[in-house]
């Protein structure tokens, strides 16, 4: 089934390993091909992680489709969004699903102007029945709502997956993919934005942590951010910030959690003097369990937490380091 | 030097988080809207970082004219505010639409930017403040075919080139992209400027330039709305919060410790 089908678009770079949204990502798609009767299939742009095929398998990937360019990837926006309008453009597939990150956002919006289709971003969960709509659930106002889309009739809809849009989910039947190559013709693609000096990503990201503890305002002044630093060093985390504070230059906005952050999905999250706005818990509502540390009984941030303290933040962290140090 | 840069019109996003955060925010009859008459509509912040940044170049000695457009009805007071702190021009695109998607406002948009000769550079804030989407100055860079630069929080004018520098995961970016382009600029542009008393008395008398959707150009594939809202709820939050008790911060953070190692949370 060639035409019709779900179909997940990833480029890796060079990633070791598939991450976990493009699992949940193909757990999202699976269901929806299923509820439209259609095949799930995965093309993956640039170099593939080992083990693709295998964790294709599991999420019942009927076809994984190569586009094997060199160097095709995050800073190649005009040769992704060209190989994928050739995809799109050849086997006309009903819906084509992103993960939704820094890169995404801009080739996901620019295939859809390219093949003059809808797209929906920020999509939480897909509602695809065979006769009626496709209709999407995005999250809007920085999560405080939950918007509903429907797609006009056309023959492809695009759609952006927040990173908490599910957890991975092995298929009930896994599946032989086959791998095909797809073959575009890139040439004559010179990028348009040339980076003259790029990012210097320093350390491990704040995306693949762990564990995460963040200052807000209710921190009180910027020399108080050290402590939750050194928190974060005694638990073997790292450091995270609220925007207000980052905006107010407490620390720098490597470390700024949020919507328009980083999207973290640590195992551990301890909020310290953050109110739990919405914009925030955009970037750490996917965490496993969240600790929460407020002298405002009635702060938002005890809506969303496993655990929560009362008191004063500045009493509390130290004897927090210190309990955190005495473990080993 | 022509800049254009887009604003919307959203209600103010702050109003409605402490409206959701006491659990009182309140969908409309239609199912969609959110009717709270006490929540102000203003500028899309990041919008107002754009024509911050815009402002900068010209203090900056790039010569150039600021052009302001927004689409919807009513945006008199938001255009008026742009021209007080400097916009050249201030216009407002109405649709034929009650909602213009994505799609369609960016069709607009670009057909009113080429109806004005064409823009040497297009700014927009990253994203809008309700619907979050940012999809808009991607669709623009696309209907004009121009490149697009996202997340930016500087620009300034090398040559004929623009270096511009992107807020990305990994740390500040600088590229280089010859106009036209389109550039989205984001919090990190810092704090847009006020009017002075004097002009913004003055802008009280301009009165933007209103353009229908029939003045523009539009291709018949671009009149269309792709998508359209049919439900907006506010999510359920779980609400399970185990409240840690101790008498002093010692225990309360002993406690903790104690509970974080009996979940296996942490070892």
């Amino acid at each position: 089934m060639a035409h019709g089908s779900v179909v997940l678009c990833s480029w890796f770079g060079d990633a070791e390993v598939v991450p976990e949204e493009a699992l949940a990502a193909l757990t999202v798609g699976r269901n929806a091909a299923k509820s439209l009767g259609v095949d799930l299939e995965w093309i993956v742009l640039g170099p593939a992680p080992s083990g693709t095929p295998e964790m294709a398998g599991q999420q019942g990937v009927a076809v994984v489709h190569r586009v094997d360019n060199d160097g095709l990837g995050g800073a190649t926006p005009d040769a992704l969004v060209e190989a994928l309008f050739q995809f799109c453009t050849s086997r006309i597939p009903r819906l084509v699903l992103f993960c939704q990150d820094f890169e995404s956002r801009v080739v996901a919006p620019r295939l859809a102007g390219r093949i003059s289709a809808g797209v929906v971003m920020n999509g939480v969960e897909i509602n695809a029945p065979a006769e009626a709509p496709l209709r999407v659930t995005a999250s809007a106002y920085g999560g405080d709502t939950r918007v509903v889309y429907e797609f006009a009739d056309a023959p492809t809809s695009l759609v952006a997956l927040q990173a908490n849009a599910g957890l991975p989910e092995a298929a009930e039947t896994p599946s032989s993919p086959s791998v095909e190559d797809f073959s575009t013709d890139l040439s004559g693609q010179v990028e348009r934005v040339r980076v003259i000096e790029a990012a210097q990503s320093v350390g491990p990201r704040l995306e693949e942590a762990e564990i995460i503890v963040s200052g807000g305002r209710g921190l009180g002044s910027p020399d108080n951010y050290k402590w939750v630093e050194e928190l974060a060093e005694a638990l073997g985390g790292m450091a995270g910030a609220s925007r207000p504070i980052v905006d107010e230059g407490w620390t720098d906005s490597s470390h700024q959690v949020g919507l328009t952050g980083r999207i973290t999905r640590p195992a551990l999250y301890v909020a310290v003097g953050i109110s739990g706005a919405s914009q925030h818990m955009a970037g750490c509502g996917a965490a496993k369990n969240i600790v929460a540390i407020n002298k405002d009984p009635d702060a938002a941030i005890f809506r969303y937490a496993r655990y929560g303290v009362v008191g004063d933040c500045l009493e509390i962290l130290p004897e927090l380091i210190r309990a955190a140090r005495n473990r080993s | 030097m022509k800049i254009f840069v887009c604003a919307k019109q959203v209600l103010d996003p702050d109003a409605v988080n402490n409206y959701a955060l006491a659990g009182r925010l309140e969908i409309g009859e239609d199912g969609k809207s959110l009717t709270q008459a006490s929540i102000p509509e203003l500028v899309n912040a990041y919008d107002e970082q754009a024509l911050e940044v815009a402002l900068r170049m010209r203090d900056n000695g790039t010569e150039c004219t600021i052009h302001v457009v927004s689409v919807g009805e009513d945006r008199t007071a938001i255009l008026r505010h742009a021209a007080s702190i400097g916009a050249d021009e201030i216009a407002q695109i109405l649709s034929s639409h009650a909602e213009p998607d994505g799609h369609l406002t960016a069709a607009l948009l670009a057909a009113h930017i080429q109806a004005q000769g064409g823009a040497d550079l297009v700014l927009c804030g990253r994203q809008a403040s309700d619907d979050d989407q940012g999809v808009v100055p991607a669709l623009i860079s696309e209907i004009l075919g121009i490149p697009l630069v996202n997340v930016a929080k500087a620009i300034e004018r090398v040559g004929e080139d623009l270096r511009v520098t992107r807020v990305t995961p990994d740390g500040d970016e600088i590229v280089e992209v010859s106009g036209p382009a389109v550039v989205t600029l984001s919090n990190e542009v810092g704090d847009p400027r006020y009017p002075t008393a004097a002009n913004k008395l003055k802008a009280r008398r301009v009165q933007p330039e209103i353009v229908n959707e029939a003045d523009l150009d539009l291709a018949d594939e671009n009149s269309a709305a792709r998508v359209q809202v049919v439900k907006q709820f506010v999510p359920d939050v779980q609400e399970n919060c185990e409240f840690i008790e101790g008498a002093t911060p010692a225990e309360l953070a002993d406690r903790l410790m104690e509970r974080l190692r009996e979940e296996r949370i942490l070892s």
